[in-house]
C-alpha cells in the first residue's frame, strides 16, 4: 500500500509538504489581492507561488514514493490548490452582492 | 437594495450542501466503522485471541507485503504455563485495567498513542534490551514491581516511579504487553530488530 | 447604564452565566500552563517532583486543563450571545447556573483526587472513581456521567430557548452541534480490552470533538461575533457559516482515517487518511481567499482592537498549525516515522492554539468591553494599550518557540529512535539524549516560560482593560434571523 520515505529524504518531505501548503496560500492571497484590486502584476506573483506549490508537490511525490493511486491524490492537490482560490473568490463576490449593493460596508 | 446572490451562492443551496457532506460523510463512516470492528476483533488476523499469550511471538519483515509483521511460531506458555481462552482473556483484561489505572499513558504511548515521556510500548515484549527470551519474563516482572531499582535509564536519568504495582499486576501487565505485541499495526514500528531476532 | 467599571447590570442573563463561565476559563488557562510547565521541567530535570508529582500527572492535567478551558470558553460564548441570538432570555438560567457551579465543583473534584489520589489499583473502582487512564478522556466514568448531564442542561437552554425565541441559521446549526457534541462524547465512555477497538472509538471522540464539532461551534461563535463586532450582514455570514460546515464535516469527518494507520486497523485506511489529509489544506487555503476579500473590503475598522488582533492571530495559527504543521506529518509514507515523536507535541501545541486558545481570548476582550458598559477598546487605549499588546506577543512568541523547538526534537527522534535505531526503547533513549533533542527541550522550557509571563499579563490586562474609559463602541444591531 505505501512505500515509506527513506531517511535520508526526511528533510526533502518535510520542506516540500510545507512549502507546498505554504506556496498555495501566496498563491490564494496574492490572487485575492490581485482580484480585490484590479492589479495585474500581482497575478503573477501569484502564479509564481502556485508554480512554486506544484513544484513542490512533485517533490514531494518523489520523495514521499506517491505511486500508483497516489498519483491520483497529487492530481487532484495540484487542481485543487488551483481551483480553490478562484472558486472561492467567485462565491465571495456574489455572496457579498447583497451587502455591496444594500449599504456601505459598517465602519466607515 | 441590491440583487439576490445566484442560487449557487445562496444560503438555502448551501445549507443543503451542509447537511448532505455532513450526512453523507458520516454515514461511510459507519460503514467503515462496522467493517473495521470486524476485521479488528479479538480472534482475527489483525488482532489476536487472548491465548496467543501461550505461543512465540516475534515481529519480523514481510517481503510480500513490503513491511514488518507479527510472526507466530511454536508453544512458549507465559509464566511457564498455558492457559485457556478465558484464563488468558481475564488475564489480559486485568492486565488493560491496570494499564489504565497506573496511567501509563500519560508517559508512554500505545500502538504510538500516548505521552512521549517513555518508550513506545507496542512492542515492549519484543524489545532486546529484556536480555534473552529465557530471562525476559523475570526482568520484565522485577522492572515493573520495583522500577526505581531495576531502572535501564540509558543515562538519561528518566526513572518509572513506584506506582504500587503488585505482583498479579505485574503478571497481567505483561500478558497484555504480550498480547499487544502480536496485534498487527501495518508495519508500525519500522525496522525493529526483536529479541529473538537478536539471537539469530 | 455605567461605563469604565465592570458591573453586572451592563449584561443580560445569559451573559451573567457566561463570564462565570470564562472566569473559570482563565484559571484552568493558567492551570493548563502551570503544569505544562512542570511537565517541561521535568524533561530537562527528571529528578524533579520524582515520586511525588511524576510526569503522567502533570502531563493529564496540562492536557485535561486545556480541553476544559476551551469548553468552558465555548460555552459561556454559546451562553453570552444566546438571548441576543433568540430575542428572548434564556428559559432555564437557574438550572443554567446550577449546571455551572456542578461543573465547576466536579472539575475540581477530579483535580483534587488526580493530585492526590494519582493512580489506582487495576480494577473498575480506579477507572470509575480516580482516572481512565486513556489520553485526554483520563476523567474518572463518574465524572463522564456528570459531563453529560451538565452538557445535556446547556443543550436544553439552548434549544429551549432558541424555540422559545426565534430560530436562525446560527441557532440550527449550533443545536445540532452539540447534539454531535454530547454523543460523540458517549462514544469514549466504555472499558474495552481490545485495544485497537478501544483506540477506534477513542478517536471518534478527539478528533470528532477537535477537528470536526469544535471547529463548527468556534464557527457558529466566529459568525455571530462578525455579525456584531464588524457589522457584517446575517444572510452573508450564515451562507459562509454553512459552507464552513460543509469544508468542516467534508474533510473533517473522515481525515478520522489519519488516525487509523497504525492501531491495528484494515489498511485501506492509508488511502482514506492519505487522501483526506492532503485535500485538508486546501480549504484552509482557500479560506485565505476570504480573509483577504473581508479585510480588503471591511478595512477592518472596528472598537476592539484586542478582540481583533486576537482573531487575526486565529487566522494565522490555524492555518500554520493545522494545515502546515498537519500536512509536514500526516502522509502515512512519513507518518509511519512520525508517529507518537516529538512531531505530534509540536503540532498540538500550535493548531490547538492557534485554533481555539486564539478565540477563547478574543471572546474574553469582547465580553469585558461589555461587562464594563460597551466602551472603546479601539485606539486610543490608556499606555497605548502595551500590555494587550505585550501580552499577545509574549504568548504568540512563546507559543511558536515551544512548537519550532518541539518540531526540531521530532525531528531528531522520528530520524534516530523511529528510521536509524527502530524504536527500541535503547532507541528510544538515544532520540532523547541527543544534544538536538537535549537543547529543544531547554528551549521549549524557556519558550512555555514565556508563554506563562504572557499569561498572566494577559489577565492583568483583563482586569484593567478600560478601566475608566468613557468613550463608546458603535454597536452593530443584528439583523433577526
Amino acid at each position: 500500500m505505501i512505500e515509506p520515505v527513506a531517511p535520508e529524504d526526511f528533510q526533502r518531505v518535510f520542506a516540500t509538504a510545507a512549502a507546498t501548503v505554504l506556496g498555495g496560500a501566496g498563491y490564494a492571497g496574492l490572487f485575492a489581492w490581485a482580484r480585490l484590486k484590479n492589479r495585474r502584476l500581482w497575478l503573477v506573483g501569484a502564479y509564481m507561488c502556485y508554480a512554486a506549490s506544484a513544484a513542490a508537490m512533485l517533490l514531494l511525490t518523489r520523495a514521499a514514493h506517491l505511486n500508483g493511486a497516489w498519483q491520483g491524490v497529487v492530481v487532484l492537490m495540484l487542481v485543487g490548490y488551483l481551483l480553490a482560490p478562484h472558486g472561492i473568490w467567485h462565491l465571495c463576490v456574489a455572496s457579498h452582492r447583497l451587502e455591496r449593493n444594500s449599504r456601505a460596508p459598517p465602519g466607515d | 437594495m441590491g440583487t439576490s446572490p445566484p442560487v449557487w451562492a445562496s444560503e438555502s443551496f448551501w445549507k443543503k450542501v451542509a447537511i448532505w457532506v455532513t450526512a453523507g460523510s458520516f454515514v461511510i463512516l459507519v460503514i467503515l466503522t462496522f467493517d473495521t470492528l470486524s476485521k479488528t476483533a479479538v480472534g482475527g488476523s489483525r488482532v489476536q485471541s487472548y491465548s496467543v499469550i501461550n505461543r512465540s511471538i516475534d515481529y519480523r519483515f514481510d517481503y510480500i507485503l513490503n513491511r514488518y509483521r507479527p510472526v507466530f511460531g511454536g508453544d512458549e506458555p507465559l509464566f511457564g504455563r498455558s492457559l485457556s481462552e478465558d484464563e488468558a482473556a481475564a488475564l489480559v483484561t486485568q492486565g488493560k485495567k491496570t494499564v489504565q489505572a497506573k496511567n501509563c499513558m500519560n508517559c508512554h504511548t500505545l500502538l504510538g498513542n500516548g505521552a512521549y515521556y517513555a518508550p513506545d510500548l507496542t512492542k515492549a515484549w519484543l524489545d532486546p534490551d529484556w536480555g534473552s527470551v529465557e530471562e525476559r519474563e523475570a526482568r520484565m516482572l522485577a522492572f515493573l514491581l520495583d522500577p526505581e531499582k531495576n531502572a535501564v535509564t540509558f543515562s538519561s536519568g528518566r526513572k518509572m516511579p513506584r506506582l504500587g504495582i503488585t505482583d498479579a499486576e505485574a503478571h497481567a501487565i505483561v500478558a497484555f504487553l504480550k498480547w499487544m505485541s502480536a496485534i498487527d499495526t501495518n508495519g508500525f514500528p519500522t525496522n525493529f530488530k526483536t529479541i529473538g531476532h537478536q539471537e539469530d | 447604564m455605567r461605563t469604565g467599571i465592570i458591573d453586572g447590570a451592563n449584561l443580560n442573563g445569559g451573559q451573567q452565566l457566561a463570564v462565570k463561565y470564562f472566569s473559570v476559563a482563565l484559571v484552568l488557562f493558567l492551570v493548563q500552563m502551570l503544569f505544562g510547565l512542570l511537565a517541561a521541567i521535568q524533561f530537562v530535570r527528571p529528578d524533579f517532583l520524582y515520586n511525588v508529582l511524576d510526569f503522567n500527572v502533570n502531563r493529564m492535567v496540562h492536557i485535561d486543563a486545556m480541553v476544559v478551558w476551551m469548553l468552558y470558553g465555548f460555552v459561556g460564548a454559546v451562553y453570552w450571545l444566546l438571548e441576543e441570538e433568540s430575542g428572548t432570555r434564556v428559559v432555564g438560567l437557574a438550572v443554567g447556573n446550577l449546571a455551572f457551579w456542578v461543573l465547576t465543583v466536579a472539575v475540581a473534584i477530579v483535580v483534587v483526587v488526580y493530585l492526590w489520589v494519582q493512580t489506582g489499583p487495576g480494577n473498575d473502582l480506579t477507572r470509575w472513581f480516580v482516572n481512565e487512564g486513556r489520553e485526554y478522556l483520563e476523567a474518572p466514568r463518574w465524572a463522564d456521567f456528570g459531563i453529560v448531564a451538565v452538557l445535556g442542561v446547556f443543550f436544553y437552554n439552548v434549544a429551549a430557548t432558541f424555540s422559545r425565541g426565534r430560530w436562525s441559521g446560527i441557532a440550527g446549526v449550533l443545536t445540532l452541534d452539540l447534539v454531535a457534541l454530547a454523543g460523540l462524547y458517549c462514544a469514549g465512555m466504555f472499558y474495552l480490552t481490545n485495544i485497537t477497538a478501544d483506540q477506534y472509538w477513542w478517536w471518534w471522540v478527539i478528533h470528532l470533538w477537535v477537528e470536526a464539532t469544535w471547529e463548527v461551534l468556534v464557527g457558529c461563535i466566529m459568525a455571530w461575533g462578525l455579525m456584531h463586532v464588524l457589522g457584517v450582514r446575517r444572510r452573508i455570514v450564515e451562507t459562509w457559516l454553512y459552507i464552513e460546515v460543509a469544508l468542516m464535516f467534508g474533510s473533517g469527518i473522515l481525515g478520522l482515517g489519519h488516525h487509523y494507520f497504525w492501531i491495528g486497523t484494515p489498511d485501506y485506511w492509508f488511502s482514506i487518511g492519505g487522501f483526506f489529509s492532503a485535500l485538508e489544506p486546501i480549504p484552509l487555503v482557500a479560506m485565505v481567499v476570504h480573509s483577504v476579500y473581508d479585510a480588503g473590503v471591511r478595512k477592518l475598522r472596528n472598537g476592539n482592537h484586542p478582540a481583533l488582533a486576537w482573531i487575526i492571530a486565529h487566522t494565522f495559527g490555524n492555518f500554520l498549525g493545522a494545515g502546515v504543521w498537519g500536512f509536514m506529518h500526516t502522509l502515512p509514507q512519513i507518518n509511519l516515522y512520525t508517529h507518537g515523536t516529538q512531531w505530534t507535541a509540536s503540532h498540538g501545541h500550535l493548531a490547538f492554539f492557534g485554533a481555539y486558545a486564539t478565540i477563547n481570548i478574543a471572546f474574553f476582550y469582547i465580553a469585558m468591553q461589555t461587562w464594563r458598559g460597551n466602551i472603546w477598546l479601539g485606539s486610543g487605549l490608556a499606555g497605548e494599550g502595551w500590555k494587550w499588546k505585550g501580552a499577545l506577543a509574549l504568548i504568540n512568541l512563546g507559543v511558536i518557540g515551544m512548537t519550532v523547538a518541539l518540531l526540531i526534537a521530532g525531528y531528531e527522534q522520528s530520524f534516530i529512535e523511529r528510521a536509524m535505531e527502530g524504536s527500541t526503547w535503547r532507541g528510544y533513549f538515544a532520540g532523547q539524549m541527543h544534544p538536538w533533542f537535549q537543547q529543544a527541550m531547554a528551549w521549549r522550557l524557556v519558550f512555555g516560560v514565556v508563554t506563562l509571563a504572557g499569561a498572566l499579563l494577559l489577565v492583568w490586562d483583563l482586569l484593567t482593560i478600560g478601566v475608566g474609559e468613557t468613550r463608546r463602541a458603535p454597536q452593530f444591531a443584528a439583523e433577526a434571523g
